[in-house]
């Protein structure tokens, strides 16, 4: 299973959240500055969220 | 004796004041008020980035309670309720459920958490629960309900539940065993058929994803609403696919959803959505729902400061970033051992404290791992086992988290020669590595996502994802147990707890 982020893909098994893709990605450290996530239709997802196969997801710096 | 006079009248006037609401064949007001991926988060905190404390569940309740007095309401709750911080988890959800009874939810759909403490559990607590717990789609518990059909503001109000069908691999085996996750599209369609014209309105009650819950709206129309959750999706204007509205409330109770409907005709005329955000400094919290989290909090405490064993020796955590330590060893054979795997691997850099000899209360485990890693266990083969720990010793400093502390396996390096040609002798059960073998490896979420810069294992499993089904390299991804649960589960069970440096890993000098 693989979604996008910020239009790089990222492969994932069932169970894996919006915080490990964040991991894998090297872009963890980017919430804590206020970043945040959100999916392809412009809707915020928290971290523990579920992720889903093939969606693209964009991180948004707090700035 | 005038307060019992009042009391019986008091109760009639919402149901006077709600007869405006519903006229014979006219429009009918209805609000639903929602929230889902809970997961125990009574109280308000900080989430990481943001500049204020918000949520609070008495804070939300309060506001419920406000909004309930204008019209005709439906609480409900799109599941993960009751697993995830302490406040739930030290009591197996019994907290979140007490919660919930005090305010008054109408209904509630299970979430793939929910199964996380065992089917036992989860029994008890759907017993406890005052509203019904759903899923049409699971087979094998006759506790849960596929649906409820009740009439309320004059109208005929089906609520089904579904549940996301990848349960069973996102949870311990066990805690699903012998129950079946079906297609959602089936089951709402058999549930679809069942009802036939009985409902006004249909309402579905989703722990499947935003993207299941638009699939679902288009492949099974007749559905109205879909209150979802499992994504921890801040929908703050709901959406519409053909007839159906979807809405969804982030998660931890930051925000309390509302749908106001006007339905006329079993058809929804007019809605209105939006999330109100709970910050806990604007309102005022609900007193009943505010006793019930401080009696748990102060539960949570005394639970925290009990004594769960005994250490006979110092486990200490000092050198776990460049070489192996007792209490590395420690956490890392507990991982081995629940995940029934060949080789364990955790990273120093996760171990944060030391267990001084005497008690072991289980606040010294979350002293100690503090993050919230979660059990995976990987198929590799020899070559990539000792690619993996070759990355491990790479940094021998420790200036990185990344050294091995492990389980199951043994080896000697040198950080003489080239990163990548360190470790020699690699032994795993006692045997020399088989480089074309295949071995089961249990790690940490964290580590599996490539966390530590252990790409080693996101390629690998990568590598696995595009090859075939059965080539696989995540065996278990258990999102149930953190890994300081296992550490403290064990504790309650040996009581006394040593370990020792056995020389898994050798230096050369």
């Amino acid at each position: 299973m693989r979604i996008w982020l910020n239009d790089q893909p990222i492969v994932f098994v069932p169970g894996m959240k919006v915080r490990q893709a964040l991991i894998q990605a090297d872009l963890v450290q980017e919430i804590e500055k206020g970043a945040r996530v959100f999916d392809e239709w412009g809707n915020e997802v928290g971290l523990d969220g579920a992720l889903e196969d093939e969606m693209r997801y964009v991180l948004k710096s707090g700035a | 004796m005038k307060k019992k006079c009042l009391t019986p009248f008091i109760s009639f006037l919402p149901l006077i004041f709600f007869i405006n609401f519903v006229w014979a064949g006219g429009p009918v007001q209805l609000r639903i008020l929602y929230l889902n991926d809970f997961h125990g988060f009574a109280e308000p905190y900080q989430p990481v980035g943001s500049p204020e404390k918000l949520g609070g569940i008495a804070f939300l309740a309060e506001e419920v309670n406000r909004l309930r007095k204008e019209r005709p309401t439906l609480l409900l709750a799109a599941g993960d309720m009751i697993q995830g911080n302490p406040w739930a988890n030290l009591f197996e959800g019994r907290s979140t459920i007490e919660v919930m009874n005090a305010m008054d939810f109408f209904a509630m759909v299970l979430g793939n958490h929910e199964f996380d403490f065992g089917q036992e559990v989860l029994k008890k607590r759907i017993q406890e629960a005052r509203f019904p717990i759903l899923a049409a789609n699971v087979q094998g518990m006759s506790d849960i309900k596929p649906y409820v059909l009740k009439e309320i503001a004059g109208l005929k109000i089906a609520i089904v539940g579904l549940i996301t069908e990848e349960t069973p691999t996102s949870t311990d085996p066990k805690n699903v065993k012998g129950l079946a996750f079906n297609s959602m599209i089936d089951s709402a369609q058999k549930v679809m058929q069942e009802l036939g014209d009985q409902p006004d309105l249909v309402i579905f009650l989703s722990h499947l994803g935003l993207q299941a819950d638009r699939r679902l709206a288009q492949e099974v129309k007749e559905i109205q609403v879909i209150v979802g959750g499992h994504t921890h999706t801040r929908i703050e204007n709901p959406i519409q696919v053909n007839e159906t509205l979807i809405v969804q409330a982030w998660e931890h109770a930051k925000v309390l959803g509302v749908l106001d409907l006007t339905i006329q005709d079993r058809k929804v005329i007019k809605y209105e959505g939006k999330l109100v955000v709970i910050r806990p400094d604007k309102f005022r919290p609900d007193p009943v729902v505010a006793e019930i989290v401080d009696r748990y909090k102060r539960q949570t405490a005394s639970i925290l400061d009990e004594v769960i064993g005994e250490a006979l020796l110092d486990l200490d955590s000092k050198g776990s970033r460049y070489q192996e330590t007792n209490l590395g060893n420690l956490i890392a054979d507990i991982l081995r051992k629940e995940t029934q795997a060949d080789v364990a691997l955790i990273n120093g850099g996760t171990i944060r404290a030391d267990i001084l000899k005497g008690p072991i209360r289980m606040k010294d485990v979350l002293s100690v791992l503090p993050f919230s890693n979660y059990p995976v266990l990987l198929k590799v083969n020899g070559q990539e086992l000792k690619a993996i720990f070759e990355y491990g010793i790479s940094d021998p400093d420790g200036t990185s988290g990344r050294f091995p502390q492990v389980s199951g396996i043994q080896f000697t390096y040198s950080p003489m020669y080239p990163v990548g040609q360190r470790i020699t002798n690699i032994r795993v059960g006692g045997k020399p590595l088989d480089s074309m073998a295949w071995y089961t490896m249990a790690t940490l979420d964290f580590l599996a996502a490539g966390g530590d810069g252990y790409l080693v294992l996101k390629d690998i499993i990568e590598k696995g994802e595009k090859d075939s089904a059965q080539n696989h390299r995540v065996l278990l991804f258990d999102s149930s147990r953190k890994v300081s649960d296992l550490v403290t589960g064990y504790t309650k069970e040996k009581k006394q707890i040593s370990a020792s440096v056995d020389g898994r890993i050798q230096k050369e000098k």
